[in-house]
């Protein structure tokens, strides 16, 4: 239990002191930050493995007269690995990103409440608290995303608290629906709509998966995913790609398995629309961002299409498509956060952003474009890449939930997501070396080592994926 | 001797602002003076309040009642302080004990010279006086009375400025507010046509054996009512005063008048209806039907209008009327969640709202920039002032952890239990779009470039009381026990009369 405390505090302790210490202190400053993100990691990591070992770890009270519960179980312990182990690569690459530049203190003090937030997302044990940190994770990425404070990065903050506020509303009623119907708003033990049959609660799923939706990015509602890409680079690479994105793919499977349990969603009807809208999103993503010639914009909607796997797995309401989703989450968010790195490198050193002007870049930047070549293969879901056992189980469960197109669409996505990268590797390994107008060579240590270490991690754990089997085995044992 | 403090302490919590508004023109020319003694009259207030508030709960509600000048109803007025009074007048006193504290040494400037500024918190205390009154008075015509005291003193402070527009802005409020207390007045000359009466409780069990023989005229007298109250709480479409009224106002004013009086209205307004009329009236003459579809309106329209305004207090005055709108709608709402949650919301609002036109007032006379594109980057220059602002603003919205949300989580409960679906997707619209009007105010003053201009940062009494209300705004979303008993107790109580 004080680990639990301890996960939870760092961030928002952290982020108190980084917006105390004089904006000039930079060494200091990055110190702190990495001392505070290693912190929340450490604990994180604790919280997880006694949750996996089975032991409970539960705070619970009072906020305002509601009850307000924190406690992890596996699926929230497992959010809680990604994310905090992730802020740790992107606290690092931030330092190499944010050298030199304005404003670092606000961005650090705002990183690190995110780090907070999240976690808080993660380890919450009834609706009540994950509500209250999925507003606060708004409201606390929201200065990361208008960091550059132009107009664009306005409009798109804008866009980006309106949507998640609508959201939140939607959550908000469908909570209130769920409590005066049971009186009960906890995870923990049974579902908690377990029993009701009624055909309003497809309503009320309408009303969960929208309210989730919008942070996970589901078509219609993914609007202001692209539109967020004028974040710093690390932001969209952790945030928009992780953090945030997760919170509402995680808040999806909560409803789905904490709220109405797999039982009572065999009875819903809407599921199969849902189902539907999904497989949609995942093709209509990546077809989508094969048009774009904005490499951030590209990789933003290839986000919105892997997102939907996640939900894909979720909704086949199977242990194998289940087991596919929580292994997407983990093996996805590992090499998404590198291809952002790898775009941010590459437009921090040579000021290229357009995918057809990066012909030959990778003769400058060699290990970055190795990188990024590898991450792409596994976005194709191709081994040796952990990729591929997320992209194996989420059709291994949607065959044995009957639903065998979604196969079909899995498969779809693998070769458009292949159209889609391939040849920005193949172009800039070919052709002559592009000189360019290095601009700053700082922090290039920084921003690269993270980035190769996440690909040889997620290399690992493709070649020997029993090891994060434990943490996929523990999801799938509690809702099955 | 407890027992004559306790006995009369209903009358007490009346007496005691408008006693000292009586003599403060005396003192007139001694500035310091006329600030310590609203000061000292606002505590000894608040105390009496508070004390108030501690015998009701632990008396679980049952009133105190008071029969003014010995005379017994119904012929005598009688004063009932239960929770409702008690919640009421507790956050009446504490409201204005923050506003004439945040008033000191800064009235000058805004209202001109030292007499008008004693005459400004005569005006202050009369209208805490009325409103403090009506939330206890338990007779009809005494709440006709105690509105028009309210209604003048409100006048008086919309034109404390030396303005053309303040003046404008006072003489259409003025013409408006009078024509609803003539409706509030024709309302009741209605009830006591028909019953004979003018104490509530039993102007209501005589409305309960006879309201058959004269429908119409009950009709009448619910039309007259809303419609009066409508006008002076500012309801869509009576709002057209409100806005002129209260952003020209100094800030002070402002902050009481939609803090605090707009609610006093509402408040008479729910006790007219469900201790007068009772459930079984309104739901014979379908009054909820109005309420809701009125109150549902009010937040929509208030929202938006208030997301066209450019210029900030106007845009807080716009939120007024939205915000009205929910209280509006919890009245609709015939169960204790509902009603439990329009007093909570009630409450939360008039600190909260006080919060933001002080917040608002020391910003714009800081920059001398009334619009908010006016406000760039001035988060830097008056930390606190805009960390309350934003304090404020989140609770408006309602974000959990802040006083707004359990107000609104409490009106969603009721009204899933009343079965009105689309008015809980407006109460979260309205979020949203509250949402959308105050965000662009925090982010101008936090994350746009600070020009290079001198600001003055507000005094050390402004800087407490704003403190003191934003921290009320957590507390208050936090911890809102005391607070959210007295409302619930309110509510069973208006409840228990069928």
């Amino acid at each position: 239990m004080p680990d639990l405390i301890f996960a939870l505090l760092s961030g928002v302790v952290g982020s108190l002191i980084i917006a105390v210490i004089p904006q000039v202190r930079n060494r200091l400053r990055n110190f702190a930050v990495l001392f505070f993100c290693a912190a929340g990691t450490f604990f994180s990591w604790r919280v997880a493995i006694a949750v996996f070992a089975g032991e409970s770890a539960e705070i619970s009270g009072e906020i305002g007269g509601f009850p307000f519960v924190l406690s992890p179980d596996p699926l929230g312990a497992v959010f809680g690995l990604i994310a905090s182990t992730l802020w740790l690569f992107a606290a690092v690459y931030s330092f190499g990103y944010m050298a030199g530049k304005n404003r670092q203190r606000s961005y650090f003090t705002f990183f690190l409440l995110a780090l907070s937030a999240t976690l808080g997302v993660a380890f919450s044990g009834n609706l009540i608290a994950l509500y209250l940190f999925y507003e606060l994770l708004t409201f606390a990425t929201y200065p990361l995303v208008i960091h550059e404070r132009s107009a664009e990065a306005m409009k798109a903050g804008k866009r980006y608290i309106l949507y998640s506020l609508s959201g939140a509303g939607a959550i908000l009623i469908a909570i209130v629906v769920t409590y005066s119907l049971t009186g009960n708003v906890d995870f923990s033990g049974e579902p908690i709509l377990a029993g009701h049959r009624s055909s309003g609660l497809n309503f009320l799923l309408i009303l969960f998966i929208i309210g989730f939706g919008v942070k996970a990015a589901i078509m219609p509602l993914h609007r202001w995913l692209p539109a967020a890409m004028v974040a710093p680079t690390p932001v969209s690479a952790l945030l928009h790609a992780v953090a945030v994105v997760y919170s509402g793919a995680y808040g999806i499977l909560r409803v789905v398995y904490s709220v109405f349990g797999q039982e009572l969603m065999r009875t819903l009807s809407f599921r199969y629309i849902f189902s539907w809208v999904i497989a949609f999103t995942i093709l209509a993503g990546v077809i989508i961002a094969t048009r774009q010639d904005i490499m951030k914009l590209r990789l933003a909607y290839q986000t919105v299409s892997h997102l939907s796997y996640i939900l894909l797995g979720a909704f086949t309401l199977q242990p194998w498509g289940l087991a596919g989703a929580v292994m997407h989450m983990i093996s996805y968010s590992m090499l998404k956060i590198t291809l952002f790195f790898c775009a941010g490198i590459i437009s921090e050193h040579s000021g290229k952003t357009r995918v057809s002007s990066m012909g030959g870049i990778g003769r400058q930047f060699p290990e970055t474009m190795a990188a990024f070549g590898v991450a792409t293969l596994g976005m194709i879901g191709m081994l040796p890449l952990n990729t591929f056992w997320g992209k194996y189980y989420l059709m291994k469960g949607s065959v044995a939930a009957g639903m065998w197109p979604f196969a079909l669409v899995l498969t779809g996505s693998g070769i458009i997501n292949a159209v889609c990268f391939i040849p920005v590797v193949v172009n800039a390994f070919r052709g002559e070396k592009a000189h360019t107008n290095s601009g700053q060579k700082t922090g290039v240590a920084l921003m690269l080592a993270p980035t190769l270490i996440l690909v040889v991690i997620a290399l690992f754990t493709g070649l020997w994926p029993g090891m994060v089997w434990p943490a996929v085995q523990a999801v799938v044992n509690w809702y099955f | 001797m407890m027992t004559v403090i306790t006995d009369n302490l209903p009358v007490f919590v009346v007496i005691a602002p408008l006693f000292v508004a009586f003599i403060l023109p005396t003192f007139a020319r001694r500035l310091r003076l006329v600030e310590g003694l609203v000061i000292i009259a606002n505590t000894l207030w608040i105390a009496g309040a508070a004390y108030l508030a501690s015998i009701v709960l632990s008396q679980n509600g049952i009133p105190i009642t008071y029969a003014l000048g010995g005379w017994q109803a119904p012929w005598g007025i009688e004063l009932k302080a239960g929770s409702l009074g008690a919640l009421f007048i507790l956050i009446i006193a504490g409201v204005s004990l923050m506003v004439s504290f945040f008033a000191r040494n800064n009235l000058t400037e805004e209202v001109g010279s030292y007499e008008r500024v004693a005459r400004f918190y005569v005006l202050i205390l009369l209208l805490g006086g009325a409103l403090a009154g009506m939330a206890v008075t338990n007779d009809l015509f005494n709440v006709y009375v105690l509105v028009e005291i309210a209604t003048l003193s409100c006048c008086g402070m919309v034109s404390a400025r030396k303005h053309a527009r303040a003046a404008e802005a006072a003489f259409t409020y003025l013409i408006l507010a009078t024509l609803g207390s003539i409706l509030v007045m024709g309302g009741i000359g209605f009830i006591y046509i028909i019953t004979g009466h003018l104490n509530m409780a039993f102007a209501s069990q005589e409305l309960g054996r006879v309201w058959q023989n004269s429908p119409h005229v009950v009709w009448m007298a619910f039309s007259f009512f809303l419609v009066g109250f409508g006008v002076k709480a500012a309801v869509f479409p009576l709002h057209v005063w409100l806005p002129d009224a209260h952003s020209t106002a100094p800030a002070p004013a402002s902050a009481i008048l939609s803090g605090l009086a707009v609610k006093g209205y509402l408040i008479c307004l729910l006790k007219i209806l469900y201790n007068v009329f009772g459930q079984t009236l309104m739901q014979q003459y379908a009054v909820q039907r109005i309420l809701v579809i009125v109150g549902t309106l009010t937040i929509m329209a208030g929202s938006i209008l208030a997301l066209t305004q450019d210029e900030l207090k106007r845009r807080l005055a716009f939120s007024t009327v939205a915000q009205v709108g929910y209280i509006f709608f919890g009245f609709s709402l015939i169960n204790t969640k509902g009603l439990s949650g329009a007093l909570f919301y009630l409450v939360s609002h008039a600190v909260i709202k006080s919060t933001l036109f002080l917040a608002a007032g020391a910003m714009i006379s800081a920059t001398g920039e009334g619009k908010i594109s006016g406000l760039a980057g001035i988060g830097r220059k008056m930390p606190i002032t805009v960390a309350a602002f934003t304090v404020a603003s989140l609770g408006l919205i309602g974000i959990p952890l802040f006083s707004g949300f359990i107000g609104k989580w409490y009106l969603l409960l009721g009204s899933m239990e009343a079965g009105s679906v689309i008015p809980a997707v407006v109460i979260i619209a309205g979020s949203v779009l509250c949402a959308a009007y105050l965000l662009p105010v925090i982010r101008v003053a936090y994350f746009e470039p600070t020009p290079e201009v001198d600001v003055k940062d507000p005094g050390l009494s402004q800087k407490v009381a704003l403190i003191v209300l934003a921290a009320a705004v957590v507390i208050l979303g936090i911890l809102p026990g005391p607070f959210m008993e007295l409302a619930n107790m309110a509510a069973t109580e208006l409840l228990v009369l069928k």
